[in-house]
């Protein structure tokens, strides 16, 4: 009797630490590691996804690809107004859109734009290198705290912590001149993200970011989608920077236009 | 398109911008009298830091390369141009645009001077390329290499697993990523406005080489300049803790008759809780259509387009 209880007990401990095991992701040693321990990002990432285009539910249209969203639920919780004002928005996209002025495109939505990025990792900072604009996030791992604002920055402010095998990043200090994507999606200069890092596997990153922004949506609200790695052996990023192609652009049309 | 309209040209985009940061960008404060040890006089600094170099041993990375991570500051330069500028230079006390006289930073050849095939020397050292275009930088291009270790802070990162060295610059929020892992450089039809760079360590030196240039930058505000068939060969030595000995040798024969070598130092940056900030260029620019209207040109290369 005192045996079968301790044997139900054991099954009971077994299933359960399995479970959690299942929760915590693949087991230590699936994905690359650093010499101290933590899971190693490094490498040249891309999405595959249409959120650039729109992050939420969207049919085709001419030149955008249909997708299904990426929002959690894909309902986006706007205040009345700003909804109002994503029509406008997308009304107007064609010039209204900072991607289309050639500006920085902001966060999260230069994670997920048709161009790749490079991950590089010190024990003191994770650094996002983009093909797109020559843009870079320095994700700083080593306690330090935001600075003092208020700053606009057109990527922001991230601060970041290893919370087990995913990298927690806490991003603040945003201009309220960037969109989400190419439909209209928006916030304010108070956007507030929180991004969760976790390689679930070798060649996949599991990307996830919590938006949160009081002045624009009702309540937080959440995006995800898996970042993949490039394996082309000659992959390597280069450049492609919107300013200098639209100042090309501009004389090539003036050249033409006597 | 003469200098005068150059600098009322350019006299109103510095009012226009109504800020600090060019001017605390481009004006050096004078170099201290010693450098990591040696003279502030660039070709003693750079015979002196070599043998330094010699004897030095350099902090190592925790897989025991040179550590050349932290960040770093310009000391021997000036913005204006690299052969220097002289008392007679008519930019000297100019109202608008004020240079100011200070030796330039190439050590070979000895006279200091590029050494120019006859055509090139009238587009650079402030001949076409200063008188017609706009130059690169102020277009919210990157200073390219060298000139965006030249001016300004930034910062170098050694990634765990070596198979990099990045380089960030603070000016136009420009990085470069340098491979370590001996693979080849891409085409020769793919052309970057900071190049291609490829890195190893000849004992306690990072050696850069850039290649795949597009030749759309300058080395300095006077438009001197390459082409995009330049070979660039950067060696950055610790020759204290605090102290990088930086040299690029540039190779362009289209351009130049010989080879020729610039060097300055890069001090460390001690100020702590020091970060590299945000910099915004061409996000909200202004003053690029009042200077278009002026009649400067972007600088696609032109002068040497098709040479």
């Amino acid at each position: 009797m005192r045996y079968a209880l301790t044997g139900a007990a054991l099954l009971t401990a077994l299933l359960f630490s399995a479970c959690r095991g299942a929760e915590q992701g693949p087991p230590q040693g699936a994905v690359p590691r650093t010499p101290d321990g933590k899971p190693d990002l490094q490498g040249i990432w891309q999405a595959m996804t249409t959120a650039a285009h729109d992050i939420q539910d969207h049919h085709a249209r001419l030149g955008v690809p249909p997708g299904q969203g990426v929002v959690d639920g894909n309902t986006i919780p706007y205040q009345p107004w700003a909804l109002e004002k994503t029509r406008q928005n997308f009304a107007t996209r064609a010039t209204a859109d900072p991607e289309a002025k050639g500006y920085m495109p902001g966060v999260p939505r230069i994670m997920y734009m048709a161009f790749p990025f490079q991950v590089f990792q010190t024990p003191e900072h994770v650094t996002l290198v983009f093909e797109y604009a020559g843009a870079n996030r320095i994700l700083y791992t080593n306690g330090t705290p935001h600075p003092r604002g208020p700053i606009t920055w057109w990527l922001g402010d991230s601060r970041g912590r290893w919370e087990s095998d995913t990298l927690v990043v806490d991003v603040v200090h945003f201009t309220d001149q960037t969109w989400f994507d190419r439909a209209g999606n928006f916030h304010s200069d108070v956007l507030h993200l929180v991004e969760r890092y976790t390689l679930v596997g070798p060649d996949h990153l599991q990307y996830e970011v919590t938006v949160e922004d009081p002045k624009v949506f009702t309540r937080p609200w959440k995006m995800s989608l898996p970042l993949y790695r490039r394996k082309e052996a000659n992959v390597r990023l280069l450049e492609y920077v919107p300013s200098f192609l639209m100042q090309q652009d501009e004389v090539e049309r003036e050249r033409q236009t006597p | 398109m003469n200098a005068e309209w150059r600098r009322a040209a350019l006299g109103l985009i510095v009012t226009l911008m109504a800020s600090a940061t060019i001017g605390d960008a481009q004006i050096p404060p004078p170099p201290p009298s010693s450098i990591g040890g040696c003279s502030n006089e660039v070709a003693s600094f750079h015979t002196c830091a070599l043998q330094k170099a010699r004897t030095f041993t350099p902090p190592r990375t925790q897989s025991g390369k040179p550590n050349l991570q932290g960040y770093w500051r310009s000391l021997l330069t000036q913005p204006f141009s690299i052969e220097g500028v002289k008392g007679d230079e008519p930019l000297v006390g100019d109202l608008v645009m004020p240079w100011e006289v200070a030796p330039g930073m190439i050590v070979d050849p000895p006279d200091g001077r590029i050494p120019y095939q006859p055509w090139a020397a009238a587009v650079g050292r402030r001949g076409v390329n200063f008188e017609k275009f706009i130059d690169p930088r102020t277009a919210c291009g990157p200073g390219g290499v060298p000139r965006l270790a030249l001016q300004d802070v930034n910062q170098i990162i050694q990634p765990t697993g070596d198979g990099h060295v990045v380089w960030l610059f603070e000016d136009h929020h420009i990085n470069r990523v340098i491979a370590m892992d001996g693979g080849p450089a891409p085409g020769p039809d793919i052309k970057l406005r900071v190049g291609h760079s490829r890195g190893r360590w000849d004992g306690n030196t990072l050696v850069v080489d850039v290649t795949n240039l597009n030749g759309f930058t300058w080395f300095d505000d006077s438009g001197n300049f390459y082409t995009d068939t330049a070979h660039l060969v950067e060696r950055l030595t610790l020759i204290d803790a605090d102290t990088i000995h930086y040299e690029v040798t540039v190779e362009d024969p289209r351009t130049y008759t010989r080879p020729w070598k610039l060097v300055w130092a890069l001090v460390r940056e001690k100020t702590p809780g020091f970060e590299l900030l945000e910099e915004a260029c061409w996000e909200g620019e202004r003053d690029l259509p009042l200077i278009r209207e002026q009649g400067f040109q972007y600088y696609f290369g032109e002068p040497w387009q098709g040479r």
